[in-house]
């Protein structure tokens, strides 16, 4: 349980304040809506490198990280299909270090094509140490491409190509801050030992005057990803070290009913070690060495997964039936009172072990509040306790079979 | 706008426990955090990889310890876990072995239950074994295909020795030699009370404590494990060749001490400047200034019997050479020029805002108490750490650096191109 208070600043900021019982720390959580989804075809990985760009200092504070040391800080920061993510914890009397140089950043950014050029390669590295320099490393690639056709979704956060990377203009650069990064299109949210009355004056006094700017609508919102059909299969034979199958399939966005029911679906397959695929699939019948089943969880049509590395000796094929299988099961035997609490248990231990430190609600604040709805907060798991065993069942049949399914099957050339 | 003022940051307060012995001797440590609702209790035990005989056989007797029990299954044991949405870690290093369990508060006594079980009665069941053995051969065998994985292993040997304890490595056929036997063996000779102890932390009333005692009084009395750790066989240079790689990963170390070595605070501190932040001089020097990588890094690190100092780094496959060059100009240069004052500032804060960060929240303590108690310390380790790190002087880490950190004592191992 998150408690919470709220002011809205005249430009458009939004700030969130969580006034923690115990901590040294405060956690300052600047979120802003943009993410991969609103990149152009062309400059795939855009949003991303944007976001290494904005610690590269700005006229007044040429070296972001300095000052954060100063105060014993640390900050990082990621990016998603939805939005970027930036962070800083300091101990919690030096907070307002955190405000000056977020506000500071949101105006002032100053990135010369020296500093871009370098930048590029930074994240060119990073793009082959995470996806190019290893086995199963353009999965993701691929897999999205064949679940997506209209959506931005159909690209991985880094991006299609390192080309993209490299082709990136400073011209880009100026255009996307201006166009994303402001007031308006921003989310503040601190989790600290303090009152929220002084959170949101200093909020105020370091934000208050920045000129507004616009809020973004995600203009690719509209486009409605098309339901999958008929199946979509690629493989791909190369030298990984096993044999691995993995199927998507597209989600409902997050808010809507049938979100919940796949994550506590994939909860009841693969969330634990007594979970079904990984007793029936993995420990009993030993058809996959690691198998998983999860959401990848954008906030708009997300995927469901079910994954597994193939034992040797097993066929693909007995594989994927075997997953199907878990699949059929749910719907033949709904599942159970016992184990449906079960997982909705989980939920509950998962969401509390999730709120002991000051940066994971800081975090979950801004998060929830893009979303746009509060009430999530703390009322999602009241939702997975209404879920009933018929309605998965009901869900299954309707949604997750082959025919709506996009399936990239790794052979191993070993 | 004006920069804010920087307030005074006051060291951060180390929790000090309360230990009480069980009937047999085995120390409890408690910690008491009463504000979120949760306990966590780790068991931990003299038990790490370099006191196996048997390859894979200290990693797979505290992994497969949640396999089955006199009185429950593995299924049985996951099930009970899982329901109450407990959190179960049973994790190994080279020193110790460590079960943790992780409850809300009103869930504990379910959780103790297992544990108890967990802790004492692990039967090693015939066909779980050969489960897990077939599991972890194929996981092994992927995870060989990685280059981080096969850094490690690279480094490992060429620091230690091919066959020394703390570093050597065994093919994956090596699972199929494990037997419930040689387990039961292994376990028998280290989780015991000469070898255990536990700490419980967050919110937990005198009952809790009392069952974790009643725990550990049933462990059989054994005696301490011992080892023998042969001198070391470093190679100064060693590498494979990955096919396709278009990284390298280079590893850079220097055979040392532990934490017990009255420079190793120091050379932590260097470590920090060299590579433990983002402004960190490997930082700036391959990352920020060449683009040769995504992230560089150094650290000190700490084992029972031995330490080494280590950077690191996943470079360009085509600026390998230019990389290296770079790692050994900033280890030449931190040994040979006094760091500035106000860099030595900025490294002690980041010292202090990392155990000030470990702190955050209620098991952090319980993390350092382990680490602490391992060590034969008390958590004034802490302390006198933070006291240590905020009054050395440039001229004392010039004279360790000077010391320890030499180009010809280095052992540089690559995977890749």
């Amino acid at each position: 349980m998150i408690n919470y208070k709220e002011h809205l600043l005249s430009n458009g900021l939004r700030v969130l304040a969580n006034e923690d019982e115990c901590s040294a720390m405060a956690a300052v959580n600047l979120l802003y809506q943009v993410g991969s989804r609103d990149e152009s075809s062309e400059r795939t990985g855009f949003a991303h490198l944007f976001e290494h760009l904005i610690f590269r200092g700005t006229k007044s504070v040429p070296d972001f990280d300095g000052p954060v040391q100063e105060v014993c800080g640390e900050n990082n920061a990621f990016t998603t299909a939805d939005y970027t993510n930036f962070y800083i914890t300091t101990p919690k009397d030096n907070f307002e270090t955190a405000l000056w140089l977020e506000a500071d950043r949101m105006m002032g950014l100053d990135i010369t094509p020296e500093k871009l050029s370098l930048e590029k390669s930074v994240v060119i590295e990073e793009f082959n140490q995470r996806f190019l320099n290893r086995p199963y490393g353009e999965q993701w690639h691929t897999l999205r491409s064949m679940v997506y056709t209209r959506h931005p979704y159909r690209w991985p956060v880094i991006g299609i190509t390192p080309d993209h990377i490299r082709d990136a203009s400073l011209e880009d650069v100026k255009d996307f801050y201006e166009r994303f990064y402001n007031p308006s299109n921003a989310i503040l949210s601190v989790s600290a030992a303090l009152p929220a009355e002084r959170i949101f004056e200093a909020a105020e006094r370091y934000f208050g005057s920045l000129p507004a700017g616009r809020a973004n609508t995600h203009s690719q919102e509209s486009i409605i990803e098309p339901a999958i059909t008929s199946p979509r299969r690629h493989t791909i034979e190369s030298n990984v070290p096993a044999d691995q199958i993995t199927i998507a399939f597209l989600m409902e966005p997050r808010g809507e009913r049938g979100y919940y029911l796949c994550d506590l679906l994939t909860d009841l397959l693969a969330g634990g070690e007594s979970a079904r695929i990984y007793q029936h699939l993995v420990r009993q019948r030993q058809i996959f060495s690691a198998a998983n089943a999860y959401i990848t969880g954008e906030s708009g049509q997300g995927m469901l997964i079910l994954t597994g590395q193939i034992t040797p000796g097993t066929s693909v094929e007995e594989a994927e039936e075997a997953l199907y299988g878990e699949l059929e099961l749910l719907v033949k035997e709904p599942v159970g009172d016992y184990e449906l609490r079960k997982v909705q248990n989980k939920f509950e231990a998962n969401i509390t072990f999730g709120e002991l430190n000051v940066m994971n609600k800081a975090m979950n604040l801004g998060y929830y509040s893009m979303l746009g709805d509060m009430s999530l907060l703390n009322g999602e798991i009241e939702l997975y306790r209404s879920i009933t065993a018929e309605e998965i069942a009901d869900y299954i049949r309707r949604n997750l079979n082959r025919n709506q399914s996009a399936t990239l099957i790794y052979r191993s050339k070993r | 706008m004006k920069r804010p003022e920087i307030h005074p940051i006051s060291l951060p307060r180390v929790p000090h426990y309360e230990v009480t012995k069980a009937a047999n001797g085995t120390p409890l440590y408690t910690l008491h955090n009463s504000t979120q609702g949760v306990v966590r209790v780790s068991f931990v035990f003299r038990a790490g990889t370099s006191y196996q005989t048997v390859p894979f056989s200290a990693s797979t007797v505290v992994n497969t310890l949640s396999e089955g029990t006199q009185n429950l299954s593995g299924e049985q044991i996951a099930e009970g876990l899982d329901f109450v949405g407990s959190y179960y870690d049973a994790n190994i290093d080279r020193d110790w072995s460590v079960v943790t369990f992780c409850s809300l508060g009103k869930f504990i006594d379910p959780t103790l239950d297992i544990a108890e079980e967990v802790i004492l009665r692990p039967s090693f069941p015939e066909r779980e074994i050969a489960s897990y053995c077939a599991k972890r051969k194929e996981q092994l065998h992927i995870q060989r295909s990685k280059p981080e994985q096969l850094s490690r292993e690279l480094f490992g040997k060429s620091l230690f020795g091919e066959n020394h304890p703390y570093g050597i490595t065994s093919s994956e056929e090596a699972y199929d030699d494990l037997t419930p036997e040689l387990l039961r063996e292994f376990y028998q000779a280290h989780y015991n009370a000469a070898n255990a102890f536990a700490v419980i932390s967050g919110d937990f009333g005198p009952e809790v404590e009392e069952r974790v005692k009643a725990i550990l009084a049933a462990l059989p009395e054994g005696k301490e494990a011992s080892r023998e750790i042969p001198p070391l066989e470093s190679v100064p240079f060693a590498k494979e060749s990955l096919e396709g790689a278009v990284q390298s990963s280079v590893k850079i170390g220097i055979p040392l001490f532990s934490r017990t070595h009255p420079d190793f605070i120091p050379l932590q501190v260097l470590a920090t400047a060299m590579g433990g932040y983002f402004g960190s001089r490997l930082m700036q020097n391959l990352r920020e200034e060449h683009g040769y990588t995504y992230g560089a890094y150094a650290a000190m690190i700490n084992l029972d019997q031995s330490g080494y100092f280590v950077m690191s780094a996943e470079v360009a496959a085509e600026h390998t050479d230019e990389a290296i060059a770079e790692f050994f100009n900033e280890l030449e240069r931190i040994a040979s020029k006094p760091i500035g004052e106000e860099e030595l500032e900025i490294v002690r804060k980041i010292i202090v805002g990392d155990v000030m960060r470990i702190f955050d929240g209620p098991f952090g303590a319980a993390d350092v108490t382990i680490e602490n108690i391992q060590n034969g310390e008390r958590n004034n380790y802490t302390e006198h750490f933070m006291e240590r790190v905020r009054t050395i002087t440039p001229a004392e880490l010039l004279a360790v650096a000077e010391r320890h950190l030499q180009k010809n004592r280095c052992t540089v191992t690559i995977i890749g191109a």
